[in-house]
């Protein structure tokens, strides 16, 4: 390819949809350009994210080591609702919730990846990115429990896969696991969770400049070194962010285990929630931070990954190169 | 590389803290801030509207129309979950009072509101239809907590509930001839196609089964002690491992997709789902029962912030709940019996409803001699052993 045509296009901004979010592009000038650049910038964010985040993060964890009394809180230090968390046999439904959210959450990423790596390198074409973007968004115009509930009629015992297996001659009774079961609410996560997974992806992605896959090439390197080599060390960004957005959220979902699970598939949402309801605050809250702590302690193998390859500073760097 | 300074933004420690303190005076302002947006809530008050928290989709007659028309007042609704927890925490810690003019919740969790003032006692000579009330529904313990006798709350609607299932299915009888709940609790017949109230209530539900069939003494099912508890926990595990039931329920919703979508040939359930259920074709049915029935009953509870504020509105609006036109319009869409049903006969033959809503009238009087009859059990929702029934119950969810 001729060099000129390269140069335009690596200056083509990548944001697939003209006039739509930031100016987001790779030359370096900036990911928010329309904030003013100063230190109340930096104190706005800082603020909003103590109020917003960290001071019900702390609450929470102090209102753990507390006793209630119906809603009120005795400011007594106790471990009582740690033990309590066991006793409502927490630790089945913390493993529990962990195994589906860790499983749903690498389903995701073997479907998402190659999708979100077509979707940034294989076509050109706007239109089909926006036709793909507009199928990943409709269904978030419907509430979640929307969404979610016409698998009952899809999954039930007299929905739609047992009627065709019936109808084919493969079974003779419908198959009673394939709603309000384990299975079933593995499947449930996978669409609501998909575009979470996806979109970080996509825009890790789609910031790798052309000419480095260019160069690949011309150096002779097979498809698959160029993905190992390049694409996926410069994609790590939007793995990991996927990761994130995929696994934690799924933790605190209640609508797919409540609808789709039918009450037979307890998980750390429902149960946070049960014990909210008989104004069990302290429990609740140690089930919370308990979560949070198994939350942190999992981000340890992501940080020794990211680090193994330079760290988040130089990934960025490299992308911006 | 340069960097760019958007993204490499320099920042001094001390500049660092001034912006701290900074961000630290707004933390310290924030209850104020808050504050104000309570206030802003009560502002939301307006002369001629009552706000009504209702418990559970069923507590609505369709539309308030006739409430408006009747009593001048217009009626903003809100449905939220029917859950005596739920609603506490509305009421303790949400302040629901600044938001809402009558609550409806389960008779029974008054208790603890007006211990902690969150509730007024009722003033009965303040509602004209008050006096009218069979002494056997405004009397009942479960509405006078107290020594002193003292009311806080009015008796809207009640029902004795049973369970929904399909008796050609199970070649079961029909209502008026009893079944046995073991049909919900310990059936081949329904087997793996039984689905329960996804609450610490079944706890009581399975403790009347097991009561009845003589399974194990448990001297109150609504009010267990904690060995109680656990020894029905263990047999609702029991029998759950044997594969009983097919799902546990959380909404009316669920309830009715439970019946249309096939999935359940039995189901712990209210009546009015049965009601649906047979408007869309089922041949389902509500369980007539010698072995108990669960006796509810929802009362209009008045917040404590309603007391300088449209008190005259809110009684004029539960005067109307136990009138006529509220028993006449619920009675045949849900089943409900109200605190005033010889009221809503003679309003639905003064207003010449038709003769369906005339017989469903009647059929109330059957419920109540027959039903409500029956000594077990009166059902407040909040029983004193409620962190044991929770546990239990998760015990049992996590099988």
């Amino acid at each position: 390819m001729a060099s000129g045509a390269r140069a335009a296009r690596s200056r083509r901004p990548v944001w697939p949809l003209p006039g739509f979010g930031p100016s987001f592009d790779t030359r370096g000038k900036g990911l928010f350009v329309w904030l003013p650049v100063s230190h109340w910038t930096v104190y706005g964010f800082t603020t909003v994210w103590v109020l917003g985040v960290l001071v019900p993060l702390v609450l929470l964890v102090l209102f753990s080591f507390l006793k209630t009394r119906g809603i009120q809180f005795i400011f007594e230090p106790t471990l009582r609702a740690y033990l309590d968390i066991f006793e409502y046999a927490g630790w089945p439904v913390i493993l529990r919730s962990l195994r589906i959210a860790a499983t749903v959450t690498i389903i995701e990423l073997i479907i998402a990846f190659p999708f979100a790596l077509w979707l940034a390198k294989g076509t050109r074409s706007d239109a089909v990115r926006l036709t793909f973007f507009t199928l990943l968004m409709v269904p978030f115009f419907l509430s979640p429990a929307s969404r979610t509930i016409v698998w009952r009629v899809v999954l039930g015992r007299n929905g739609l896969v047992n009627s065709v297996l019936m109808s084919l001659g493969i079974i003779d009774e419908p198959v009673d696991w394939l709603l309000f079961s384990e299975p079933a609410v593995h499947f449930g996560f996978i669409g609501p969770y998909f575009p979470p997974m996806v979109w970080p992806i996509f825009l890790s992605i789609s910031l790798i400049d052309d000419e480095l896959l260019e160069a690949s090439r011309d150096l002779g390197g097979h498809p698959r070194h160029t993905l190992r080599h390049i694409i996926i060390p410069l994609a790590i960004p939007g793995v990991v962010a996927g990761i994130v957005f995929t696994f934690v959220p799924m933790l605190g979902d209640t609508v797919v285990a409540h609808l789709i699970g039918g009450g037979n598939v307890l998980l750390l949402s429902s149960s946070i929630y049960d014990l909210i309801t008989v104004m069990n605050y302290a429990a609740a809250a140690a089930m919370a931070a308990f979560v949070l702590a198994l939350i942190l302690i999992l981000q340890l193998p992501l940080i020794i990954t990211i680090r193994s390859i330079g760290g988040v500073n130089e990934i960025f760097a490299s992308l911006r190169r | 590389m340069k960097h760019s300074k958007h993204l490499y933004y320099h920042l001094s420690r001390r500049r660092f803290i001034k912006g701290s303190l900074a961000a630290g005076g707004v933390i310290v302002g924030a209850p104020a801030v808050l504050k104000g947006l309570t206030r802003q809530a009560k502002a939301d008050y307006e002369p001629g509207v009552i706000r009504f928290r209702a418990a559970g989709t069923t507590a609505t007659p369709g539309d308030w129309s006739l409430f408006e028309k009747e009593t001048g007042l217009k009626m903003v609704a809100t449905v939220e979950k029917d859950d005596p927890g739920v609603f506490y925490n509305d009421v303790m810690v949400n302040d629901a009072g600044d938001r809402f003019d009558i609550y409806l919740s389960l008779a029974g969790v008054q208790q603890t509101l007006a211990e902690g003032g969150w509730v007024l006692p009722i003033d009965g000579s303040r509602l004209k239809n008050w006096a009218g009330v069979s002494s056997d529904v405004k009397d009942i313990p479960l509405l006078k907590p107290d020594a002193e006798g003292q009311n806080w709350g009015v008796p809207i609607y009640m029902n004795a509930d049973t369970f929904g299932y399909f008796p050609a299915d199970l070649d079961e009888p029909r209502p008026p001839d009893p079944v046995s709940w073991g049909l919900i609790f310990d059936s081949e017949k329904t087997m793996g196609r039984v689905s329960i109230d996804d609450n610490y209530f079944s706890l009581s539900w399975a403790a009347g089964y097991m009561k009845a069939a003589g399974l194990a003494d448990i001297s109150d099912s609504a009010n267990m002690t904690a060995s109680e508890v656990e020894t029905v926990a263990d047999y609702m595990i029991e029998r759950k491992k044997a594969g009983q039931f097919r799902n546990l329920w959380n909404t009316y919703d669920d309830q009715i997709s439970n019946f249309v979508n096939g999935e359940v040939l039995a189901m712990r359930c209210w009546e009015p789902a049965v009601k649906d259920a047979r408007g869309q074709g089922l041949d389902v049915v509500y369980a007539v029962t010698d072995e108990f029935y669960i006796k509810w009953m929802q009362a209009a509870f008045i917040p404590s912030q309603a007391e300088d504020r449209n008190l005259d509105e809110i009684y004029t609006a539960i005067d109307w709940l136990l009138g006529g036109g509220y028993a006449a319009t619920l009675t045949p869409l849900r089943g409900y019996v109200t605190s005033r049903p010889d009221l809503g006969l003679e309003y639905a033959k003064e207003m010449e409803m038709g003769d369906d809503v005339v017989a469903s009238m009647e059929e109330n009087l059957f419920k109540i001699e027959v039903k409500f009859a029956q000594p077990e059990f009166w059902f407040s929702g909040v029983p004193d052993t409620l962190a044991e029934h929770e546990r239990h119950m998760a015990r049992f969810k996590n099988v």
